[in-house]
C-alpha cells in the first residue's frame, strides 16, 4: 500500500496561521507524520477565521484552519509551561524535522531553540520561517501576507499601467512562495542527511522567496537602471493580450502570439472590421498598436459566454481560457475534476468538507491525505501513550498540573 | 571552470545530484531552484538558436542577443548548457546516454511530445529505472484540456486566480512575473524532491506529473472552503481597505500597505492610535474612541472614509522610509510598497546577503541578482557559475560519454549539437 514518498519521517510542526501550516501540510499529504502542537491560550488564530461550517464560529468549525491541517495530528501543550516543554523536547526527540513561524527568538523563550534541541540530536533539520528572518536590522519587524507582497515588489508591479498598484488579490506569499519554498528547503535537506548524517537550521524569512521571484524587474534595474513599472496584462511577445469582456460581465483571457494565432482569432471575431486600417497580420504592427486591439476586442467579446468563447478559439489553437470563478471551479471545471483536485474528508465535527489536493500527482507513490484536520488537542493522549511511552498515570498527572492547556 | 564544478566538493546540499532540463517556455525556475542547491543540472537547448527563453527581454544593456537575455541569466545560474537536436538519431542516442547517468528530467514539453520523438517515460524507465520524470505542463499529462493552448494569463485565468486579482470596475490584471509559470515551477521542485528522496530509498523512479493550472488553484486562499461552507463566491477587491486601518494609501514617494485594523490586526490599532496621538497627528484622538474596537464600524464606510481621511493627511509629506520606521519601531505592520530600486536598496536584504554578484561573460559586468531565497546553516547558497553560454558544456559532458573531438566536430556539422 503507498504511504507516500515520506512515510518513516516526522515533524514536530509548531507552525500556525498561513504559510508555516501549509507548509507542514505538503509535508503530512505526502505521508510525513505531523504532529501540530497547538497552545490553548495562544491558539491558531485560523481556528477563529471564516469560514464556518454553516457560518458558525467554533474552533473545530473552521474551513481556513481545516484546509491547512489536512492529514496532521493536533497535541496541546501549554508551553509557557517547563513540564510542557519538556514534553515538546522529547517529541522532537523523537522527530526528524522542527517547523516554526514564529518571530525570531520565540522558540528559544520556550526552551525549543535550535542550539538546545540539536545538541544531542545532530542530524534535526530544523526550519524557522520568520517574516524577515533571524537576522538583520529588521529581523524583528512584524508582518503578514500583504506587507510581504508589498516589501517584494510583487504588489508595485501588478495591476493597471495608470492606476495605484492593486495587487494579487489574495495573500499569495503564504500559500505558494513561501510553503513551496520552504519545502524544498527542508527536502533537500533531508537529502544531504541521507548522505551525510548532518542535520542542520533553516533561516527562512518570508520576505526574500516572493522577491526572488521578481528577478527579472530586479536585475532590469542592477543592469539598465530602469525601474519596472505596472504592465497590466501587456506581454513582450503578444498582442492582443489580456482580459476580456464577456456575457454576464464575466472576462476571459486570450493571447495571441504569432501571426498565424491572429488570423484565426480574425476568423472567429472578425477584428478587423473594427480596427484601422494597418497591416494587422504583422506582428510587429500589433505589439504597436495594443490600445486599438484591446478595444477593437473589448467590443466583440461581449456578445460570447466565456466558456463559449474558449471552446471557440481552442479548436483554433489558440491560448484562451475562461476567467473562472470560484463556484465554476469546484461545481463544473471539468480539467480539475479529472485530476481530483477537490478532495472530501471526514471532520469528527465538521463532517465532510472540502479541502485542497497538492496540486501534483506522483506515478508510484502519490499523497496520501489520509485524514482531515484534527480537533484541537484530538491526539494529545494518543501522541503521549504511543510516541513518548507515556503510561495513562503520567498523562494523568500532567494534565492535572494543567500541561495540556 | 565547467571541470571545476563537476569536481569540487560545493557544499551543497543537492551535490551529486544529476539533472537533466528540456525547459523550452515554464520550467526554468525549477532547474534553477534545484542548481542553486547544487544538483548539476543540464540545460539541453537547440543547436544554433538555443532555449526560447534567450529571446525574452529585458536584455542586459538592452543588446537583443541571446546572450544578453536577462530573464535567461537570471533563470539559468549554476546550470551547465549543452545543445543537442532531439529529432535527429545521434541526438536522440547520445540524449539516451545522459539518461542513463542521471537522476532527474525535467521537461515542458506538450504531453505525449516526449513519447512521439521515442523518448516517453516507459523508453526511459527501461534504461534508468530510478529515473525521476517531472513533467510541468499547462493542464497536466491527461483529461480533457491536457492539449489545450496556454500562456501565464490563460492559466490565471483558468486557475480561478485572475478573476479575484485587480479593481472591480475594469476586467482583472495579472500578477506581475508570470506567476502562474514561476507556481508551476516550485511545485515542480517540491513534486522532484519527494520522488528523490523517494527513490534514495526503493531504488525507483516515477513521473511527477504537474498541472500548471492546478498550482494556479494552490493561491485562491479560502476561496474553496468559503464557497462551500459560506456559499461565498468570492470577487474581485481591488486593493480598498477591508477594514478600517488596512489597505495601500499614498505618501510623499510612493505608496505604503498598512495592517492595522479588523480582524487579526486589531491588536495594533492601539499603537497606530499611541503613535498619531504622541506625534499629534491631526485627528488622532477620533481614532482612539472605543467604536474603533466594533468590526462592524471599522467595516462601515465612514469608518474607512474616517481612517483614510486622518492617515493620509499625516503621511502625504512622509517618505515611505520614515512610515516604516516609525511604524514597524512601534510595532505597527507598515511596509513600503517597494519598487525595483526600492528592494535592490533595502537594509534587511542587505544585512542578510541576500543580494549576490554575477559575472556577465560577455558584457563583462558583474550583475547584482537575488541569490539565497533561503539559509541553510550547513549546505549555504551559492553561485558556482553564471548562466551558461549556449552549448558551453558540449564538449565535457559528449567527451565524458566517449564522443571523441572529431566525432563531436562531425556532430556539429550535422547541426546534431
Amino acid at each position: 500500500m503507498n504511504k507516500g514518498p515520506l512515510a518513516g519521517l516526522r515533524v514536530a510542526d509548531f507552525t500556525w496561521i498561513g504559510a508555516g501550516s501549509y507548509t507542514t501540510k505538503i509535508l503530512a499529504d505526502f505521508g510525513a507524520e505531523v504532529i501540530k502542537v497547538e497552545t490553548l491560550t495562544h491558539l491558531d488564530p485560523l481556528r477563529n477565521t471564516a469560514p464556518f461550517l454553516d457560518g458558525k464560529p467554533g474552533v473545530n468549525r473552521s474551513g481556513y484552519f481545516a484546509d491547512r491541517n489536512s492529514s496532521k495530528r493536533s497535541m496541546v501543550l501549554d508551553l509557557k509551561m517547563e513540564q510542557a516543554q519538556e514534553v515538546a523536547r522529547a517529541l522532537i526527540a523523537k522527530s526528524d524535522i522542527v517547523a516554526n513561524n514564529f518571530s525570531p527568538g520565540t522558540m528559544e523563550k520556550l526552551g525549543l531553540g535550535y542550539d538546545r534541541v540539536s545538541a544531542d540530536h545532530q542530524d534535526l533539520v530544523y526550519l524557522s520561517m520568520s517574516m524577515q528572518g533571524a537576522t538583520g536590522p529588521h529581523s524583528r519587524y512584524v508582518g503578514f501576507g500583504l506587507t510581504i507582497a508589498a516589501l517584494s515588489g510583487i504588489q508595485y508591479l501588478s495591476g493597471p499601467i495608470d492606476r495605484p498598484p492593486v495587487g494579487t488579490g489574495t495573500n499569495y506569499p503564504d500559500h505558494v512562495p513561501n510553503p513551496c519554498h520552504a519545502a524544498f528547503a527542508v527536502l533537500s535537506a533531508i537529502y544531504h542527511r541521507r548522505k551525510t548524517g548532518q542535520g542542520q537550521f533553516i533561516d527562512f524569512s518570508q520576505v526574500e522567496p516572493t522577491t526572488a521571484l521578481m528577478g527579472t524587474a530586479l536585475l532590469d534595474y542592477s543592469v539598465n537602471g530602469r525601474i519596472a513599472e505596472r504592465v497590466g496584462n501587456d506581454h513582450p511577445h503578444a498582442a492582443p493580450r489580456g482580459a476580456y469582456s464577456c456575457e454576464g460581465g464575466r472576462s476571459i483571457a486570450i493571447a495571441i502570439y504569432t501571426d498565424q494565432q491572429w488570423r484565426e482569432l480574425d476568423s472567429v471575431l472578425s477584428l478587423t472590421k473594427q480596427l484601422s486600417a494597418r497591416n494587422w497580420e504583422q506582428a510587429s504592427v500589433r505589439l504597436a498598436n495594443r490600445p486599438e486591439l484591446d478595444a477593437a476586442m473589448a467590443k466583440v467579446t461581449t456578445a460570447w459566454k466565456a466558456l463559449d468563447l474558449q471552446e471557440a478559439l481552442q479548436a483554433k489553437g489558440i491560448a484562451a481560457g475562461a476567467a473562472l470563478n470560484i463556484a465554476e471551479l469546484v461545481q463544473e471545471e471539468p480539467q480539475l475534476a479529472h485530476r481530483g483536485h477537490w478532495i472530501k474528508l471526514d471532520h469528527p465535527e465538521m463532517g465532510s468538507t472540502i479541502y485542497n489536493a497538492p496540486p501534483i500527482r506522483l506515478s508510484r507513490t502519490n499523497f496520501t491525505m489520509n485524514r482531515a484536520a484534527p480537533l484541537l488537542g484530538q491526539h494529545t493522549d494518543e501522541v503521549c501513550r504511543e510516541l513518548l511511552g507515556m503510561t495513562d498515570a503520567q498523562i494523568e498527572t500532567l494534565r492535572t498540573q494543567g500541561v495540556f492547556n | 571552470m565547467t571541470t571545476k564544478q563537476a569536481n569540487s566538493y560545493s557544499g551543497s546540499p543537492l551535490q551529486g545530484l544529476r539533472v537533466l532540463e528540456l525547459s523550452t517556455r515554464m520550467g526554468y525556475y525549477c532547474g534553477k531552484l534545484l542548481a542553486d542547491m547544487g544538483a548539476e543540472v543540464i540545460l539541453i537547448e537547440p543547436p544554433t538558436v538555443g532555449a526560447p527563453l534567450r529571446r525574452d527581454p529585458p536584455f542586459i544593456q538592452d543588446k537583443e542577443d541571446a546572450e544578453f537575455s536577462i530573464p535567461y541569466f537570471y533563470l539559468n545560474t549554476n546550470k551547465r548548457s549543452i545543445t543537442l537536436d532531439l529529432k535527429q538519431v545521434e541526438g536522440k542516442n547520445l540524449f539516451l546516454e545522459l539518461v542513463k547517468s542521471a537522476d532527474v528530467l525535467l521537461e515542458d514539453a506538450s504531453p505525449g511530445w516526449l513519447a512521439e520523438q521515442g523518448l516517453g517515460y516507459e523508453v526511459l524507465k527501461e534504461l534508468n529505472p530510478a529515473l525521476v520524470l517531472t513533467s510541468m505542463t499547462p493542464f497536466g499529462q491527461t483529461g480533457p484540456y491536457a492539449h489545450y493552448a496556454a500562456d501565464d494569463l490563460t492559466l490565471l485565468a483558468q486557475g480561478g486566480w485572475l478573476n479575484i486579482m485587480g479593481y472591480e470596475d475594469t476586467q482583472p490584471t495579472q500578477a506581475a512575473c508570470e506567476q502562474a509559470y514561476a507556481i508551476g515551477c516550485m511545485f515542480g521542485a517540491v513534486g522532484t524532491m519527494l520522488a528523490v528522496l523517494e527513490a534514495q530509498q526503493s531504488g525507483q523512479g516515477q513521473q511527477v506529473d504537474v498541472s500548471i493550472q492546478e498550482c494556479v488553484v494552490m493561491a485562491l486562499e479560502n476561496s474553496a472552503q468559503s464557497y462551500e461552507l459560506e456559499n461565498k463566491v468570492r470577487a474581485r477587491s481591488g486593493n480598498s481597505q477591508r477594514y478600517a486601518g488596512s489597505g495601500i494609501f499614498p505618501c510623499a514617494d510612493g505608496y505604503v500597505y498598512i495592517f492595522a485594523g479588523g480582524m487579526a490586526a486589531s491588536r495594533f490599532w492601539k499603537n497606530l492610535v499611541d503613535w498619531f496621538q504622541g506625534v499629534g497627528v491631526e485627528g488622532a484622538d477620533e481614532l482612539a474612541s472605543s467604536k474603533w474596537q466594533d468590526l462592524k464600524y471599522m467595516h462601515s464606510e465612514e469608518g474607512k472614509q474616517t481612517f483614510e481621511r486622518i492617515f493620509c493627511n499625516f503621511a502625504s509629506d512622509k517618505s515611505m522610509a520614515f512610515l516604516y520606521e516609525g511604524a514597524q519601531t512601534r510595532r505597527i505592520p507598515l511596509c513600503p510598497v517597494s519598487d525595483s530600486k526600492a528592494i535592490m536598496a533595502n537594509q534587511q536584504l542587505a544585512a542578510r546577503g541576500f543580494f549576490t554578484s554575477a559575472m556577465h561573460q560577455a558584457s563583462g559586468l558583474a550583475i547584482t541578482m537575488p541569490g539565497a531565497p533561503f539559509q541553510l546553516s550547513q549546505t549555504p547558497w551559492s553561485l558556482r557559475n553564471s548562466a551558461p553560454t549556449l552549448g558551453q558544456d558540449n564538449r565535457d559532458i559528449f567527451s565524458a560519454l566517449g564522443v571523441t573531438h572529431e566525432a563531436q566536430q562531425a556532430l556539429a556539422a550535422k547541426g546534431v549539437i
